[in-house]
């Protein structure tokens, strides 16, 4: 079983008296340390699937899995801890709090939640953090001194301190210059061989869905591609839930 | 908790402009409500502390003499109830003794009914504080004969310093009695209750009673302060009545009396007795009236309170729905990061919190400066309103609870207005919060 599944997952938004379906069942897995990109133009769903993987949004129907724990039946506080102990999210336009400076925003996760760590820990991990991004000399800086470029890195920063087991990428490299863009997917990719953290991207960008190592195509609110490759062409995901297979019953 | 506090407080100062004005009204609605709540707190103190100067005492000990159906109004034993007053155990700073008539002056075909109180002009030093004379001398009042008028009453009588002025009035015993005075001294009018009492010699108005030399009809005991009164009576009665024999202390009752020592009078008038008794009353309860002025003072500040604050409340409310729109995507984040609802709601009603409490703490800081200022100025103790000044100035006394009690109200009242918008940003679901355009 992979890290996250989804099983003929259903997501209609009601806009006045009219129902429009955003996904129309989708049915895929994602394992451990995937890099995985799913593309597709706008309103293919691409960022209502990672909503609901990130379970800020609910299906209409179907299941989402995270570490093999069915998702539907939670309440809304045991989904926030849920988010808080297994997710990471990095934002298109950053969404880093104003009123808090770069140490601060980075840290504001782990005062969340039951967990407690040391104090010197904490800093430590945080300062880890900071360095891993390359901004050591703008610890105190608030996120309005920043460049955009730099706000991502906070953003990515804060996605990691958790330590979380999956990274959701909307759009992140969306409101950067291409170089900085680069450099943001590389910090990524870094983060992900070395921490063997999955990250999962809503992506225009073709950059990002040429190094990822899993692709999931979307149209219209169906997969038109599930495609695995490099050196986790095979996986472990069921045939019943995962890769290939799905893919092409979804298309069906 | 720690965290959402920190954010909140920090929230305050993004807009600087949105939260000062905010700040403003509050500490502006606080600073009217403790400027009344000050100057209610020190009206009773003052009045009462004035009045018992100008009533020379702070507890009062008046003779009656029964002999079957007439009763005089008279003390006739200074020695014994001297003694009977030192030996109670009380520290009074002097002792005064008046006797007083309710009378008809007359000054060439003008008349006007008053009261005259007997005093002893020349060694009353504290009347002659608060009693400031707009015409004529206290060396004056050295004649047997002197009179001391108010300013209207002068006025309405069209009478000079040196005039002689008849009195029409009745002797203890109740017969009909004239006498001359001669005006020695027209005072500065001290609002509505100075214009009641006149001052004469106490033998001059002892003898148009028909009482003797010695004898007068009350004995004024005045004490350090307004604050010992009610305890050195109470210590005081339970030492007279040892030694005299006192008439009951009346409390206020269902009877109509509109004071404490209106039903002492009622009470006692009921009673059937024989010989020299002594009743025992307060300035408090004379002037109880003051403790319903100082009561529809604090209601109509509470009322104020209660009014502005909900003009208030409404501006805080709309404002808060505002902000709550405006950091739709912050809230979606925070819920997306793991923030709890209820971490979302706290924010918001923290916020608010330190709004009010910077507020209302800002507006009795505010509120004091201003008082202190007005204390400052002297109106002097000729003012028509030198019953409610303190020595000629305004002064103003704010009880520590009240002024946390205003402060609580604040913040419960702020709580209640962002409790809606903190609801509505707590309700947000994540997704919704994150994809909502500003």
């Amino acid at each position: 079983m992979g890290i996250v599944e989804l099983t003929d997952v259903k997501k209609t938004y009601l806009l006045g008296k009219v129902e429009v379906p955003a996904v129309k069942g989708v049915t895929f897995c994602i394992e451990k340390g995937d890099f995985i990109s799913i593309a597709g133009p706008s309103g293919s769903g691409k960022t209502t699937i990672l909503n609901m993987v990130g379970l800020v949004d609910q299906p209409s129907d179907g299941e989402v899995y995270i570490d093999g724990k069915p998702t539907s039946k939670l309440k809304d506080a045991e989904l926030t801890r849920l988010r808080h102990e297994t997710l990471g999210f990095i934002f298109q336009s950053f969404n880093l709090i104003p009123v808090l400076n770069v140490w601060e925003n980075i840290e504001f996760p782990l005062l969340l939640g039951r967990t407690r760590v040391s104090k010197a820990e904490k800093d430590e991990w945080i300062d880890h953090l900071i360095e891993e991004v390359g901004l050591a000399d703008w610890r105190k800086h608030k996120p309005n001194e920043l460049s955009g470029g730099q706000r991502q890195r906070v953003a990515i920063a804060r996605a990691l301190a958790t330590r979380p087991q999956i990274v959701l990428a909307d759009e992140p490299t969306a409101n950067l210059d291409s170089a900085t863009g680069e450099q943001i997917i590389e910090l990524m990719k870094r983060i992900n061989r070395e921490l063997q953290t999955t990250f999962i991207f809503s992506t225009h960008d073709a950059k990002i869905v040429d190094i990822a190592d899993h692709i999931i195509r979307l149209k219209d609110g169906l997969i038109t591609e599930n495609l695995r490759r490099g050196e986790n062409a095979e996986g472990s995901c069921s045939p019943a839930q995962g890769a290939a297979k799905p893919a092409l019953a979804t298309e069906a | 908790m720690k965290t959402t506090a920190n954010i909140a407080f920090r929230n305050l100062s993004r807009q600087k402009k949105r939260s000062f004005l905010l700040g403003g009204a509050i500490a502006f609605g606080v600073m009217i409500v403790t400027l009344i709540n000050g100057f209610a707190g020190a009206f009773s103190a003052n009045v009462s502390e004035n009045f018992s100067h100008l009533l020379a005492g702070h507890v009062f000990i008046s003779g009656a003499e029964k002999n079957g159906d007439k009763e005089l109004s008279v003390i006739r034993d200074d020695a014994a109830l001297s003694a009977a007053v030192r030996q109670a155990g009380i520290a009074p700073k002097y002792l005064t003794r008046r006797s007083e008539f309710s009378g008809t002056l007359i000054f060439e075909g003008k008349k006007i009914r008053t009261n005259v109180a007997g005093v002893e002009l020349a060694t009353e030093d504290y009347l002659r504080e608060r009693l400031v004379l707009k015409e004529g001398s206290w060396d004056n009042a050295a004649d047997p004969r002197a009179l001391i008028l108010s300013e209207k009453i002068a006025e309405r009588l069209n009478v000079e310093v040196g005039d002689r002025l008849l009195v029409q009035m009745q002797t203890v015993n109740g017969q009909n009695n004239v006498g001359e005075f001669r005006l020695a001294g027209i005072s500065y009018d001290a609002g509505i209750f100075g214009q009641l009492l006149s001052y004469a010699g106490l033998e001059y108005v002892n003898e148009l009673l028909g009482l003797k030399s010695g004898e007068y009809q009350t004995m004024g005991i005045m004490l350090d302060s307004l604050k010992s009164a009610e305890p050195s009576a109470d210590k005081l009665y339970a030492g007279l009545s040892a030694s005299v024999s006192m008439f009951a202390r009346g409390e206020r009752d269902e009877s109509g009396a509109q004071t404490p020592f209106q039903a002492l009078m009622r009470e006692q008038n009921k009673e059937d007795w024989e010989g020299v008794r002594y009743r025992l009353f307060t300035i408090n309860e004379l002037l109880s009236q003051i403790e319903q002025i100082v009561a529809a003072l604090d209601t109509a500040a509470g009322v104020i309170l209660v009014v502005l604050f909900i003009i208030i409340m409404v501006g805080i409310a709309n404002t808060f729905s505002m902000v709550m729109f405006e950091r739709i995507r912050e809230i979606g984040t925070m819920r997306a990061m793991g923030v709890q609802r209820s971490g979302v709601r706290q924010m918001f009603l923290f916020e608010a919190l330190f709004l009010a409490i910077g507020g209302a703490v800002a507006g009795i800081a505010a509120a004091l400066l201003v008082m202190g200022g007005l204390s400052l100025i002297n109106f002097g103790m000729d003012s028509p309103a030198f019953l409610i000044l303190k020595n000629g100035h305004l002064s103003f006394y704010l009880p520590p609870l009240r002024a946390m009690g205003n402060i609580a109200i604040i913040a419960l009242l702020t709580l209640l207005a962002v409790a809606r918008p903190a609801g509505a940003a707590a309700r947000l679901e994540p997704a919704v919060a994150l994809r909502t355009q500003k």
